[in-house]
């Protein structure tokens, strides 16, 4: 329940920016393979988040963590994870747009396992049930975050739940 | 009752040849006995039937007598089985079997088999959670589960005999194909061209399901089952051509799966089947010709021997998998006869070879087709097009016909009619722009690299149903559809030939003329593949799956409602065809 980023958080948000560019400019992260930084910890990541608007049994809800997205709204890092979302193969499953194939949509405002930061740092680092694989371990943290950003950045249709063939 | 359900099965077991193996098998299919009991009918994978008693004087009378949901809403590939008075049918993930009684009204289940089935292999999927079929032998159905498993189910009682692991799901394999059983053998291969797999078949015991023999279609002849003293192929000498056609060794992730269907010939006692594309996309990651990725490969079941191989599509840039039905026929070309394979390929040829030596015989484009002018009957190898090779270093390359979709989905089996001496299709009317870029394999992921939208083919269609002369490699018709055409082909004695639309129509039509003599709206769009059989009233049936699906791009995600949080636009160049259908697999039987 560590609803303050921690040390190890508020270091990874001044790593940011550099951490984006080697990624994206050299490829780095996809010469080395799997990767494991030493300066990953399980605390940077929360035991459990609320990722979905559950029922909840007895009105009351059960703790969860919360983390937050270092780069919440920012465009640079966005444009950063369009690149990453291509360079990690996730346009393969999800189109190179991220409209949709084997896996869903994830432009279109509605998400399976929750749309907010966390719900979807959770997605894609721990993975989920139906194919979506884990990729904590080969992003890292700031990997995610940098998808995550990107991920959020796009946007729904307004008329999304109405498919008409009337003129 | 039960007593009697036995004695159909010894009967059955005495004409399907338990043991006495191949040659019994082939005095089967000659005799008409009402069943399907394997997914093409027969060996040779004509999806032709001797009943008659449906003709093209009466086919306008067909309606259905019976339909059936599966509860499953992926793509409803593959086909129903009939052994004796029970009907079996395997649906997509989570690949649950059903076995009706023919016997009684309403054709209630004798039992349902619901295996467990990881739901990780949905998403190493490449295109949609389908399974093509099973197999019946020896008292046992065989298929394949879509997480990577082969499974023998007592066709009787229901009771699983045993389970075996082919496949890693982890590596992006998974099992879609229709097992072929030869006498003791159970062949199977695994999907995943877009994942970068090592591509392979398996030979495996039918009493244990024990893995006999595995194969490489792709790498070092010691990988691949080639041996001097065995492997004869037409155009090629030379030793480790599967690993000596790959730059940097790239055959280690060059894909090649088997995703389709396997035919047998008893008497040359081979095994026919069409491997997948090479991988990634880009194809500057692959010099060379990548044998034998989008190939045939004839094979021998006892022990995998590699006998030769012919491939359609070398150093593939287009995603021309040749994983498409190799149907067996004995034809006259030329005035010569000839045991003859045929094969619609994705890249819009049909090919006619000597089935016996592999050598090209005819190969004519049955739809748009502009990667390539011609083949070349000296060597066997296309005459491409250089404005349409497609790499990295190319950029987008425009307007290539047929799309990587294929002039014909390999998951829409043809059919062959020894009375008309004519083979029927299903065909795609589609091109498209590609564009690749360098991709890097990351293990469980797709191993792809590739931008390629599609636009329709000349000509105002999107798909077509064909009748094909293979001795000429002429079109003798075909019925034009306003969406592509992703439907199996039946022909009987009767010279009515069956298929479906993608926007759910199901159609009779004269086998010799092409003239539609029947159809009904069944629910959802066709991607499986009619049968027909005798039930035990006596009369025949055709049975065929509705159920939208088997590919995302083209299908359009719009045609699925059962996700709120997945809201898919159309797909171009589909975009009425979720006004016109939706998922859902429904079974239905026509009678006259």
């Amino acid at each position: 329940m560590n609803t303050q980023p921690s040390e190890v958080e508020r270091q990874e948000r001044v790593r940011t920016v550099r951490y984006a560019a080697v990624v994206v400019l050299t490829g780095a992260l996809l010469c080395c393979g799997p990767r494991h930084s030493t300066q990953e910890q399980p605390a940077t990541v929360p035991p459990a988040t609320a990722y979905e608007a559950h029922v909840v049994a007895g009105d009351t809800p059960p703790p969860s963590g919360s983390l937050r997205n270092p780069h919440h709204g920012d465009s640079a890092v966005a444009r950063s994870g369009a690149l990453l979302f291509t360079a990690m193969n996730c346009d393969g499953c999800h189109s190179g747009d991220g409209s949709g194939w084997v896996g869903p949509n994830l432009g279109d405002g509605r998400w399976r396992y929750g749309g907010a930061d966390a719900e979807v740092f959770s997605s894609i680092y721990y993975g989920r049930p139906r194919g979506m694989p884990a990729f904590g371990a080969v992003l890292g943290s700031e990997g995610v975050w940098t998808l995550v950003t990107y991920l959020r950045s796009l946007t729904a249709p307004p008329d999304l739940p109405t498919e008409s063939w009337q003129n | 009752m039960r007593a009697a359900f036995i004695a159909v099965l010894i009967e059955l077991a005495a004409a399907v040849g338990c043991g006495s193996g191949a040659q019994a098998a082939g005095q089967a299919a000659r005799a008409e006995d009402g069943q399907w009991t394997m997914p093409a009918k027969d060996y040779a994978g004509t999806r032709y039937s001797a009943l008659a008693e449906i003709t093209a004087q009466n086919a306008r009378s067909l309606h259905p007598v019976w339909t059936f949901s599966t509860g499953v809403l992926g793509g409803h590939e593959g086909q129903p089985l009939v052994v004796g008075d029970t009907m079996y049918v395997v649906t997509p993930w989570p690949n649950v079997l059903y076995a009706f009684d023919l016997t009684h009204e309403g054709y209630p289940l004798r039992w349902k088999y619901r295996p467990e089935v990881s739901a990780n292999a949905i998403g190493a999927s490449c295109c949609d959670t389908v399974n093509r079929g099973a197999f019946y032998a020896e008292g046992k159905i065989i298929y394949n589960l879509l997480d990577g498993h082969t499974v023998a189910v007592d066709a009787r009682t229901g009771r699983e005999v045993w389970k075996t692991q082919i496949a890693d799901v982890g590596n992006g394999e998974t099992t879609t194909m229709a097992p072929l059983v030869v006498r003791d053998r159970i062949i199977v291969g695994a999907a995943g061209g877009e994942f970068g797999i090592y591509g392979w078949i398996k030979g495996l015991e039918l009493s244990s399901g024990r893995i006999l023999w595995t194969a490489r279609n792709i790498g070092p002849d010691v990988d691949m089952v080639v041996r001097a003293d065995t492997f004869r192929p037409p155009y090629d000498h030379g030793t480790d051509l599967g690993a000596q056609s790959w730059a940097n060794e790239s055959w280690r992730t060059g894909g090649a799966p088997v995703w389709g269907w396997v035919s047998y010939d008893p008497q040359l006692d081979l095994i026919y089947y069409g491997t997948g594309n090479a991988g990634p996309y880009n194809a500057e990651q692959r010099s060379g010709d990548n044998k034998w990725s989008a190939s045939l490969l004839a094979r021998r079941p006892q022990d995998g021997a590699l006998v030769w191989a012919y491939q359609f599509t070398p150093h593939d840039s287009w995603d021309y998998d040749a994983t498409g039905a190799m149907v067996l026929a004995d034809l006259t070309i030329a005035g010569q006869a000839v045991k003859a394979l045929v094969h619609f390929d994705k890249n819009g040829f049909a090919y006619t070879l000597d089935r016996a030596s592999g050598r090209v015989l005819v190969a004519k484009p049955f739809t748009t087709v502009n990667w390539a002018q011609s083949v070349d009957l000296s060597n066997g190898r296309p005459v491409i097009n250089p404005a349409k090779q497609t790499g990295a270093s190319r950029g987008n390359i425009k307007d290539i016909c047929p799309s990587l979709e294929g002039g014909v989905s390999p998951a829409s089996p043809p059919a062959y009619s020894p009375r008309t001496h004519l083979f029927y299709s299903a065909t795609n009317n589609f091109c498209m722009d590609y564009e690749v870029r360098p991709a890097r394999r990351l293990k469980g992921t797709p191993f792809m690299g590739v931008t390629s939208p599609y636009s329709a083919g000349s000509g105002g269609y999107l798909g077509s149903f064909m009748a094909w002369d293979a001795a000429s490699g002429t079109k003798v018709w075909e019925n034009k559809e306003p969406f592509p055409n992703w439907s199996g082909a039946l022909v009987t004695a009767g010279d009515v030939v069956f298929y479906g639309t993608l926007d759910g129509w199901f159609k009779s039509a004269d086998a010799r003329t092409g003239h539609v003599l029947s159809k009904f709206k069944v629910g959802s769009g066709v991607v499986g593949n009619p049968i027909t059989y005798r039930s035990p009233d006596g009369r025949q049936y055709v049975a065929v799956y509705a159920g939208f699906g088997g590919d995302w791009a083209l299908i359009a995600g719009d045609a699925r409602s059962d996700d709120p949080s997945d809201i898919r636009a159309p797909a171009d160049p589909v975009k009425d065809i979720g006004r016109h259908t939706s998922q859902g697999g429904i079974v239905w039987i026509f009678g006259l």
